[in-house]
């Protein structure tokens, strides 16, 4: 089981910088997921930790040893690394069974293909070669390849991207449950939130060439660190309102604040103990809303809204999309026809057609980050 | 590997030398590219000295006397000899090729598999051999008509080639919505078809042009003037060299404008796909009454084309004259040829190699600008790299390597490099970058890469590439008439010295071996390049 550190990686191709200082450190034996949009370079990093690419600044750290810094290059060939890429890359000239074993020393490479081929769910097609698999199972050989060699880390980069989504969860599963029995630390590359939310035991965003936050699936959607965070990992409502001590006002009434988890809009070297009131972006998620009875009459809304009914707000349906499981409402706030809309997620069952009234209610603490 | 200091943790002062907070960035350069393209450039650099003895000659000569001798009566006939032949021969290989392309991809020709092979054949032979053909036969084969005809019937597939594969590689499915939207048959065919292929059509067009331009001995025996015939005279025959070298100048302009054109024709257009590689298949056209004219048409082609230089060559050998004048023999020929064939073949691949490395793998402006170069060969037929070379060994070399084997063989491989490096890079293309990484991520060592993984795939494709400058040398005559060492001969001199003294009989065995030798690798290597660019099973990204 080995830990991989990375410290102040920087990249540029030409000058076109990509990287600009990197900051991971992934734990022994875990699987950590790096989320970024397309662009955001993390196949780059994905490459200078395998070896390919020579970093230009910052320190990459296997285990106890580095294996990149300011006098240090370790060849790919020594890193014990396996790297999975998109594309699979199987060698075309030879069989299935000889591409598994490839890393191998020539005497073990006959019997250590079938276990593994086994393993990964392709027991019989040893002899066939890569043009005549699929794409499904063309990763999963690569895979197979590449855990080999007994690795002390696998890199798989977008793996379950040229999959047909249903082969995708049953693929992403097998994956997991590979890596997790041989205790191998895995990096998984991938610009799919819910494929880095539901495999990973650590998701690091990666955002403007750094790690912008790095946090256990549920820390880092329950309290992003700040609001760009929060709307690129699943929905976000973003709404404005008024910080006092532990509470905020917002026009759905005065909401407590998450306790010991009140974010500061931008951690620095010298953290200023944020004011305790002001204004502030305040960030509901969708399913902290619910909808209210239809019944529920509408109280007049002239001057102070808050004044009526504080913990509720009216408006009009402007959207609703039915998925079955549930439905996403869009709702226009009744008091204010040019606010953005507020994205409601509910279990599905009433239907609530576009120009509907209805009347929404905020559950549970919320996540502030004071204006700075 | 080494152990690490103590990490620094995130935050902790940064380290000396780099401003507070932003650490010293240092670029690492890899070292291989420079040792690459220091050879790319020395490859560019003896591809560059035929022109550039040419210009020294002609600068040396006065610029006045070349001026003199290039705007001269001769010229503006050999001018128009040459203009008037290379539109005609271009114009007609244009239709023929891509009509016969069109009836074997696009239509239920019955035999379409044999009518592919057949139409190709004749590229192998060599053109001086289908000149003897003819004219041996017929007398009324001479001049232009003659010229006209032989030359249209050598060099067609050099438009069938590529238009061929472009049908076969393009989207029918824009014919269907061209159809759709109610575009009438013809206009489909002119508007659509043609236009996807058009590209092909004018690469095919501007190697039958250059072709035309750098042809002697099929010229030599029809009695027609070009520039290449009086350069050879002016050479070889008067040892006027200020001429030769005023006419060359003129030559390579030609040949640079007609490359020009082509670049300016092709137009910005890109014949892109969308949606999956793999092509659905459309139903062929069907050809109906059609066909047994269009049978017949082909018939007469192949027999034209193939037919009638294969059987004069064997008429001849089995019609033994009772003269018989002494020259090399067969065997002894056949083994030179093989020898200069051989070497060069693997300079040729040898010398394509960093270019091509540098062009594939490690692109940038630089390296564009050194492989773009290298094509200017093209524009530079053989009899003036073969005329510039002996005649610069001879006068600034010192005598060193003039009229040697070596000097012959580097003449080959200058002159076919352009045919070496297409080879080559296609043969990297089978081995891309992603997987030797992948190798070495697998813990191979770049040695054991390269064993394993670069020359198994790129192998097969460095020796088709081999074969192409081989099979080029073999057919080859201008240069090699020039400087072949005295005494020795190859299977074309030899064929040459016979067909001149009018003596058949003994010039066909030779033609024969020229023609096998060249005909069935010919039709292997079109196989492997043509699979080169249609992948159809063996690819790595097939999807499920």
């Amino acid at each position: 089981m080995t830990q991989l550190v990375v410290t102040g990686l920087h990249k540029a191709f030409g000058d076109h910088p990509v990287l600009t200082g990197v900051d991971l450190d992934v734990p022994a034996g875990s699987l950590t997921a790096i989320l970024g949009p397309s662009g955001s370079g993390k196949t780059t990093l994905l490459r200078v930790l395998a070896g390919f690419e020579r970093a230009d600044a910052g320190t990459v750290t296997i285990g106890r040893s580095v294996v990149d810094g300011p006098d240090v290059h370790l060849a790919p060939e020594r890193r014990r690394i396996g790297y999975v890429p998109q594309e699979g890359s199987l060698f075309p000239h030879l069989t299935v069974a000889d591409n598994v074993g490839f890393g191998l020393p020539a005497r073990q490479r006959r019997k250590a293909a079938a276990p593994l081929l086994a393993a990964v769910g392709l027991a019989d097609l040893g002899k066939r070669y890569p043009h005549q698999l699929s794409g499904g199972q063309q990763q999963r050989v690569a895979l197979a390849r590449a855990l080999a060699i007994r690795p002390h880390i696998v890199l798989l980069d977008e793996p379950f991207a040229s999959l047909d989504a249903h082969l995708r969860a049953s693929v992403r599963q097998d994956v997991q449950g590979l890596l997790a029995r041989s205790g191998i630390t895995g990096i998984l590359v991938t610009h799919d939130q819910d494929e880095a939310l539901s495999t990973a035991d650590r998701v690091a965003v990666l955002r403007d060439g750094r790690i912008a936050q790095c946090d256990a699936p549920q820390d880092l959607y329950d309290r992003p660190a700040d609001a760009d965070i929060a709307r690129f990992i699943g929905e976000a409502n973003l709404i404005e309102g008024t910080l006092d001590s532990d509470t905020v006002d917002t026009i759905l009434g005065r909401l407590k604040i998450e306790p010991a988890c009140l974010a500061s809009p931008a951690p620095g070297p010298d953290s200023p103990s944020f004011a305790r009131s002001g204004p502030a972006t305040v960030l509901i998620r969708p399913e902290q809303l619910e909808v209210l009875a239809a019944e529920t009459p509408l109280r007049p809304l002239a001057g102070d809204r808050r004044a009526a009914t504080p913990q509720e707000l009216a408006g009009r349906v402007v959207a609703y999309g039915y998925h079955g499981h549930d439905a996403v409402i869009h709702v226009r706030p009744e008091h204010d026809r040019d606010a953005p809309t507020i994205i409601v997620r509910t279990l599905g069952g009433r239907q609530l057609p576009p120009g509907s009234p209805v009347t929404l209610r905020a559950r549970g603490p919320v996540l502030a980050w004071p204006h700075a | 590997m080494t152990t690490a200091p103590a990490i620094r943790r995130p935050g902790s002062p940064s380290p000396p030398g780099g401003r507070e907070g932003r650490p010293a960035v240092r670029a690492r350069r890899a070292r291989l590219p420079l040792a690459l393209t220091a050879a790319g450039f020395l490859v560019a650099a003896v591809l560059a000295l035929p022109l550039a003895f040419l210009l020294i000659e002609a600068h040396g000569a006065g610029t006045s006397a070349v001026l003199h001798l290039i705007f001269r009566r001769l010229s503006a006939d050999l001018l128009w000899n040459t203009v008037r032949l290379t539109v005609v021969v271009t114009a007609l290989c244009a239709v023929i090729g891509t009509a016969a392309a069109w009836c074997v991809e696009r239509t239920n020709l019955p035999g379409r598999r044999v009518w592919a092979v057949l139409v190709v054949v004749p590229l192998a032979i060599p053109d001086f051999v289908v000149s003897f053909g003819w004219a041996s036969l017929w007398t009324w084969v001479q001049g232009f008509r003659g010229a006209v005809v032989v030359m249209t019937l050598a060099v067609y597939p050099l438009v069938y080639l590529p238009v061929a594969a472009s049908l076969r590689g393009s989207d029918p499915g824009q014919e269907e919505v061209a159809r759709s939207l109610g575009v009438g048959r013809v206009r489909t065919f002119f508007r659509i078809t043609l236009g996807q292929a058009r590209g092909a059509v004018l690469g095919g067009c501007l190697l039958v042009a250059l072709v035309l331009l750098a042809e002697y001995g099929a010229f030599e025996i029809l009695g027609y003037q070009t520039f290449t015939t009086e350069i050879f005279t002016e050479f070889n025959v008067s040892f006027s060299i200020p001429a030769a070298c005023a006419l060359s100048l003129v030559l390579v302009l030609l040949s640079l404008l007609v490359l020009a054109g082509e670049g300016m024709l092709h137009g910005r257009g890109r014949v892109s796909r969308s949606g999956p590689l793999a092509a659905r298949q459309m139903p062929p056209h069907r050809l109906g009454r059609a066909t047994l004219p269009v049978l017949a048409g082909f018939g007469l082609l192949s027999g034209l084309a193939l037919g009638v230089p294969v059987g004069a060559s064997a008429y001849w050998m089995f019609e033994r004259s009772a003269q018989s004048i002494g020259g090399v023999s067969l065997p002894a020929a056949a083994a030179h040829t093989g020898l200069y064939a051989a070497s060069a073949g693997a300079l040729d691949t040898a010398a394509a190699l960093p270019i091509a490395l540098l062009a594939v793998r490690h692109s940038g402006r630089l390296r564009r600008f050194l492989e773009r170069s290298t094509y200017l060969v093209l524009a530079m037929p053989g009899v003036i790299i073969a005329f510039a070379l002996s005649y610069f060994a001879e006068r600034y070399g010192g005598g060193f390597l003039y009229q040697t084997a070596p000097l012959l063989v580097i003449c080959y491989s200058i002159m076919f490099f352009p045919l070496a490096l297409v080879g080559v890079k296609a043969s990297l293309a089978r081995a891309p970058a992603s997987l030797d990484e992948m190798a070495r991520s697998l813990g191979q060592r770049r040695l054991a890469v390269l064993w394993r993984v670069t020359l198994r795939l790129a192998g097969p494709g460095l020796v088709a590439a081999f074969c192409l400058v081989f099979l080029s040398v073999v057919t080859e005559l201008t240069a090699t008439l020039l400087l072949i060492p005295t005494g020795m001969a190859t299977l074309s001199t030899q064929f040459w010295a016979y067909e001149q003294n009018l003596s058949y009989g003994q010039a066909a065995p030779f033609a024969l071996v020229m023609i096998a030798v060249a005909a069935l690798p010919s039709y292997v290597l079109g196989r492997f390049f043509d699979r080169d660019a249609h992948p159809r099973g063996d690819t790595v990204h097939a999807r499920g």
